[in-house]
């Protein structure tokens, strides 16, 4: 008899998967529906309707390492057509935060994010750490943290209040922890994946080779960045402008922070600048983009009743949320000269930058980059895609 | 009676417009019978019209020429009169438009030698009409001297239990005999129950308590256990019964007929009557023949057999690719249910917990069918074993490997519903080995919905085998029966009880007798308590039937049964034989005893009689063969090229409704053609079909149902025996010097009508080619 594969379901998982949105998992009666009706999913080796015996078979060692789960874009269309009325769409994005929970590490992190209970100390975290910090500093004589700051040239400066060396002493290492977090989890789970797809036969390729592989990535992000597949669905079609504003957003605030980290500490010059300076139009303009963003993302979920959304869904969604309407109100409040409250948000605004950065590799934001992995290794691998 | 004839042609429908209606009432009036016309016969004017002549002119013999004897049944129906329906409508005129058959022109008509054949279909079929109420008789009832209306009940499992209670609910004494100690069968022995209702999701705790109390609190209930049927004599509302202790043997114990390597010779002969009689004595030694009633039996009207399964039990050496008698870890799904019945579920091998069970549906090796002798229920019952497997362990694994998951109806909720537990596993998937692995087993399934070949560790490995009907074992009614203690043929239906599972689910092959639950097909506690009230009321039926003097079924309300003139009687046996219903039973001479309340009225040994003494009231030898002798046949003398004349014989189950709609879509056949409705084609007597060719008709056929393993004749083996009949004619005809090819058979069902031009054309052509019948003229 030809290979066989020894079968060992994890009940456990099974029922990790169902309480993270999976709840519909165990009413597929395999006639794969979904798979025909799914926009994206490759003619060889479909999904989601292997996965979804998969995941009700418990075999989570076909599913975490699988790159399938990243190509669902959670469009919905086959959730909409699923005639048993179960849900791959929200199956596989379980399985996406299953997957997230297995890379990171450490683990005790990972489920902290993710268990709603854990919410107030994951708050009360960022806020212990910059006053225990600024405390210590001022101990020693260095005066980082000031509750009544100094005005410069008669404005506010929030630097006045934490000083950004403060700041960046604590999210330098904390992004540094961000991306080796990352490091970590992305060398499993290319070298798992690989190895998935060769037992299943969505590849020919036989080892992984840099080049090829980096070459493919550059061929996808374009359409990432685009956002092809995501308007290749027609169910949740109207997520894919909002889930733009709120990537390019990111990437506009992304180059806001480089730029000012290398004005700062290269050339030494200190904010705020001028509301007219092109790098403060891009931040003010990925700000409002980043709320706008959010909050229809926020509203779309809310106005569907019918797709499951977790706790991660929506801890991730209100955070870019706060983000940003912390971020646009500081600085609002400032202009409006109104001192405590501007410190107060600006405060804020601080601790949830913190949370994006040290818990980006445990939250459902890590899809950015998981996300973006598996579509490369797909390109990679020759498997070819549907045509439409 | 004295016959006031009377004959009422319809000329609406389009009839008055297609025939020449004076000329046929002159075809009447030529046998000094009255001819009336009307123009909507069935219109309240029409039948008053006919009722006054019942009333004032004492018309008591109609012959009603309009639509087919199908439609308006109750519109022609009158009390005290023999009615005739000869069917113009759908037969002659619906059925052969004018545009294809055209009238004769005035100027046509001229010439002597032109002819018009519909015009001269319908005068033969007015005529055959009045041949047939020449010879029928109106019916009188049979009625039994004494009368029981007790159902007897075989088997106090849920099936039997249910039907009794059900027939003790519309008023009946039952009594119920179960050869166990106590009331309750297979059913005592189940942990946990399949769902009996809506939501029809989860298991129930057995009901099978609680039926046995209704069972014994009620009343009209009379319980046998410890008991079973030596024998049944007798016939329907006249049963006499005798039980016995399982395993006695008694004087009344049941004869066995002789099988057929004892009734021939060292030569293959079969032994003159005697010499069978003898050898039958000698064969069933100790025990009293059929027709010898017990003084000590008990009377009823009519029985249900529920005595329901037993499980299947695979041979040690079956199924070796399932490690079945390899590993005692294999084991049945019986041999499961006892052990959840009885506590946890452990291996038998070593006593542990079986926390991993592997439940096999299809034993597979290239073939896709379930275990034999399986259903619905087999697949329920895994899924209901299944549910044991994490009750017993929240860390249990239980996976279910099927070829087909039937779960019928809204027992597809159960399935639904099993499916929501995170520790139970399906698949489709042919199991291709199961092996010993250290204390568990391994098994290795291939195409499964994972896409590839895979293996299961396991510690217990549960087959869905099936639940053999008892009837497998032994004939279990053990009628008195000439023909023997059980039901005939029985194979072809894997010896379930059973006659035709779609037709006729309750019926068996015995009047009287009908079988409910899994001696019937494998059935799930709802299913059978469904059936048990289908049975019951099938019993009830009988009884209501049998005391009126009328057939139950399938020709109910007929009140006729077959009459034989035992004078001329040879002793053949052929009607003893040949009966489908075991209805006849003979004596120590050979005499026929017919017992008229087993009789279907199918008129089966009518047509096997070759004394032809065996008749009905109103449809005998006589009145078929006058109706063919009244088919005037034109020769040379009459016109220079006669038509030829074609006689069908039609079973009226199938092959006549089938006419019928065909006639409704204006479909048409041959006019060469005259068709007379015949009960089933087991009652064809091979007289009829010489009396036409020596008459000159040019060819007969017979029109009927499909006999075979998969028969659809009504009455199980009439078309079979018809064709029997139809191959040993052709020696017959071919000693006339007649080509063999002049008689032939069709079948057809129901719904074939579209089908049935062709095949009578077919025929009239190749008849045609044979050239006419030599005997024409004569
Ligand atoms: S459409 Fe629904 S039932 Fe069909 S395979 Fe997909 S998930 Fe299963
Ligand atoms: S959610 Fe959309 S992308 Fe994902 S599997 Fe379903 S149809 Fe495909
Ligand atoms: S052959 Fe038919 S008609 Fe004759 S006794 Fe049997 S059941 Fe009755
Ligand atoms: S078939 Fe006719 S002749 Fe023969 S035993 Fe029966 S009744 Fe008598």
């Amino acid at each position: 008899m030809a290979d066989k594969y020894l079968v060992q379901p994890d009940i456990d998982f099974i029922n990790k998967v169902r309480a993270n949105g999976g709840e519909s998992l165990k009413k597929c009666f395999q006639c794969a529906t979904c798979s025909v009706a799914c926009p994206i999913a490759p003619d060889r080796k479909p999904f989601p309707r292997k996965e979804m015996i998969a995941a009700s078979w418990g075999l989570k060692d076909k599913l975490l390492c699988s790159p399938d789960i990243w190509l669902c874009h959670n469009c919905g269309d086959c959730s909409t057509l699923c005639p048993r009325g179960a849900k791959p769409g929200d199956v596989m994005a379980s399985l996406r935060m299953m997957a997230i929970n297995e890379y990171a590490t450490p683990k005790s992190v990972a489920n902290a994010v993710n268990d709603r209970k854990k919410l107030p100390l994951l708050i009360a975290l960022p806020a212990i750490v910059f006053i225990v910090l600024g405390l210590i500093l001022k101990m020693l004589g260095i005066n980082w943290l000031n509750f009544s700051p100094e005005r410069i040239h008669g404005e506010i400066a929030h630097a006045q209040f934490f000083s950004t060396w403060l700041v960046d002493l604590v999210f330098i290492p904390l992004s540094i922890w961000a991306v080796a977090v990352f490091a970590l989890g992305l060398k499993r789970f290319i070298a798992d994946m690989h190895k998935n797809a060769v037992a299943e036969g969505k590849t020919d390729k036989e080892t992984i080779d840099v080049k090829g592989f980096l070459s493919a990535l550059v061929r996808v992000i374009p359409q990432i960045l685009k956002h092809n597949k995501f308007s290749e669905c027609s169910e949740n079609n109207d997520r894919a402008t909002p889930h733009m504003m709120v990537l390019f957003s990111f990437i506009g605030l992304l180059i806001v922070t480089g730029v000012f980290f290398i004005t700062l500490y290269v050339f030494g010059i200190h904010g705020p600048y001028s509301q007219l300076n092109p790098i403060k139009i891009l931040a003010n303009i990925s700000g409002i983009a980043l709320i706008i963003g959010a909050a229809l993302l926020i509203r779309q979920r809310m106005n569907k009743p019918d797709e499951v959304s977790t706790y991660k869904d929506w801890y991730l969604l209100w955070l870019v949320l706060g983000l940003g309407v912390t971020g646009m109100l500081a600085e609002l409040t400032r202009l409006a000269d109104a001192a405590f409250l501007t410190y107060l948000i600006y405060f804020i605004h601080l601790m949830l930058v913190f949370h994006l950065i040290a818990f980006l590799p445990f939250s459902k934001l890590a899809h950015l980059v998981y996300r973006t992995v598996a579509m490369a290794y797909n390109e990679y691998s020759g498997r070819e895609a549907k045509k439409a | 009676m004295s016959k006031k004839y009377g004959v009422y042609i319809c000329k609406g429908c389009g009839i008055g417009d297609a025939l020449d209606i004076e000329a046929i009432c002159d075809v009447v009036e030529e046998e000094a019978l009255p001819c009336k016309t009307h123009d909507f016969l069935c219109s309240q004017q029409g039948v008053d019209f006919i009722k006054k002549d019942i009333e004032e002119e004492g018309t008591n013999t109609l012959v009603i020429a309009a639509c087919s004897r199908r439609v308006n049944y109750n519109t022609f129906k009158f009390d005290g009169c023999i009615v005739e329906r000869v069917n113009l409508r759908e037969g002659v005129v619906w059925s052969h438009p004018r545009d294809a058959f055209p009238m004769l022109t005035e100027e046509e008509k001229e010439d002597e030698n032109n002819f018009d054949r519909v015009q001269m279909m319908a005068e033969d079929y007015v005529r055959m009409g009045m041949a047939r109420v020449e010879k029928v008789k109106l019916p009188e009832p049979y009625l039994l001297e004494t009368m029981s209306k007790k159902i007897l009940v075989m088997g106090g499992g849920i099936t039997g239990m249910s039907a009794a209670l059900d027939a003790a609910a519309a008023g009946y004494e039952v009594t119920i005999v179960e050869k166990e100690d106590k009331l309750g069968g297979n059913a005592l022995k189940w942990r946990k129950q399949l769902p009996l209702q809506p939501p029809y999701e989860n298991l129930i705790p057995p009901m099978v308590a609680d039926k046995i109390k209704a069972v014994e609190n009620n009343p009209k209930i009379d319980i046998y256990t410890g008991n079973v049927v030596a024998r049944i004599a007798g016939q329907p509302g006249d049963f006499t019964v005798t039980f016995k202790k399982p395993g006695e043997k008694i004087e009344f114990d049941v004869p066995y007929p002789l099988p057929p390597e004892m009734r021939v010779d060292e030569n293959g002969k079969e032994l003159e009557h005697e010499a069978l009689m003898e050898k039958y004595k000698e064969y069933n030694e100790g025990r009293r023949d059929i027709l010898t009633l017990d003084p000590n039996g008990e009377h009823f009207g009519a029985v249900i057999l529920a005595a329901g399964w037993r499980p299947y039990q695979p041979r040690d050496d079956e199924f070796p690719h399932l490690g079945w008698g390899a590993s005692p870890d294999v084991v049945t799904n019986y041999q499961f249910e006892e052990m959840a019945a009885s506590g946890k579920i452990t291996r038998p091998s070593d006593g542990k917990e079986a926390k991993s069970v592997v439940f096999i549906q299809s034993p597979g090796a290239g073939d896709d069918a379930d275990f034999p002798y399986t259903g619905v229920v087999t697949s329920m019952v895994a899924l209901k074993q299944a549910q044991y497997v994490r009750e017993d362990y929240p860390d249990g694994k239980a996976y279910i490997f099927y070829e087909h998951m039937r779960t019928s109806g809204l027992n597809e909720n159960f399935y639904k519903a099993a499916q929501q537990d995170s520790g139970i596993f399906m698949s489709k998937g042919e199991i291709t080995e199961v092996k010993k692995n250290g204390n568990g087993l391994a098994v290795s399934a291939k195409d499964t919905l994972l896409g590839e070949n895979i293996g299961v560790s396991a510690d217990l490995v549960v087959l869905g085998t099936g639940m053999l009907p008892v009837t497998y074992d032994d004939p279990t009614v053990n009628l008195a029966y000439r023909q023997g203690p059980g039901f005939r043929d029985n194979d072809l239906f894997d010896k379930y009880a059973d006659s035709n599972f779609i037709c006729f689910p309750y019926e068996t092959q015995r009047t009287g007798i009908y079988a409910a639950g899994s001696v019937r097909r494998a059935l799930s506690v709802e299913e059978s308590m469904e059936d048990a009230s289908g049975a019951a009321l099938k019993a009830i039926q009988c009884l209501e039937s049998v005391n009126r003097g009328v057939a139950v079924h399938p020709r109910s309300g007929d009140m006729t049964f077959p009459d034989f003139f035992f004078q001329r009687c040879t002793q053949c046996k052929r009607c003893t034989d040949e009966c489908p219903f075991g209805a006849i039973d003979d004596d120590e001479k050979g005499t026929p005893k017919p017992n008229p309340t087993r009789c279907r009225r199918c008129g089966t040994c009518m047509g096997a009689c070759p004394e032809r003494i065996i008749n009905f009231a109103d449809y005998s030898i006589d009145s078929i063969g006058s109706q063919v002798k009244s088919i005037v046949v034109p020769s040379e003398d009459d016109y220079d090229e006669p038509p030829f004349r074609i006689l069908g014989l039609v079973c009226e189950n199938d092959a006549y409704p089938a006419l019928d709609i065909l006639g409704m879509h204006k479909k048409s056949f041959s006019a060469d053609v005259r068709l007379i409705p015949v009960r089933c084609l087991g009652s064809v007597n091979v007289i009829w079909i010489k009396d036409a060719l020596s008459q000159g008709m040019d060819g007969v056929f017979l029109l009927g149902c499909k006999h075979g393993d998969d028969y659809q004749c009504h009455f199980v083996k009439g078309s079979e025996l018809a064709s029997i009949r139809m191959q040993k004619i052709g020696d017959a005809l071919s000693s006339l010097a007649l080509e063999e090819e002049r008689v032939a058979q069709f079948e057809v069902a129901i719904d074939d009508y579209d089908k049935i031009p062709e095949i009578i054309n077919g025929f009239v052509e190749q008849v045609e080619e044979l050239g006419p019948n030599p005997f024409k003229g004569f």
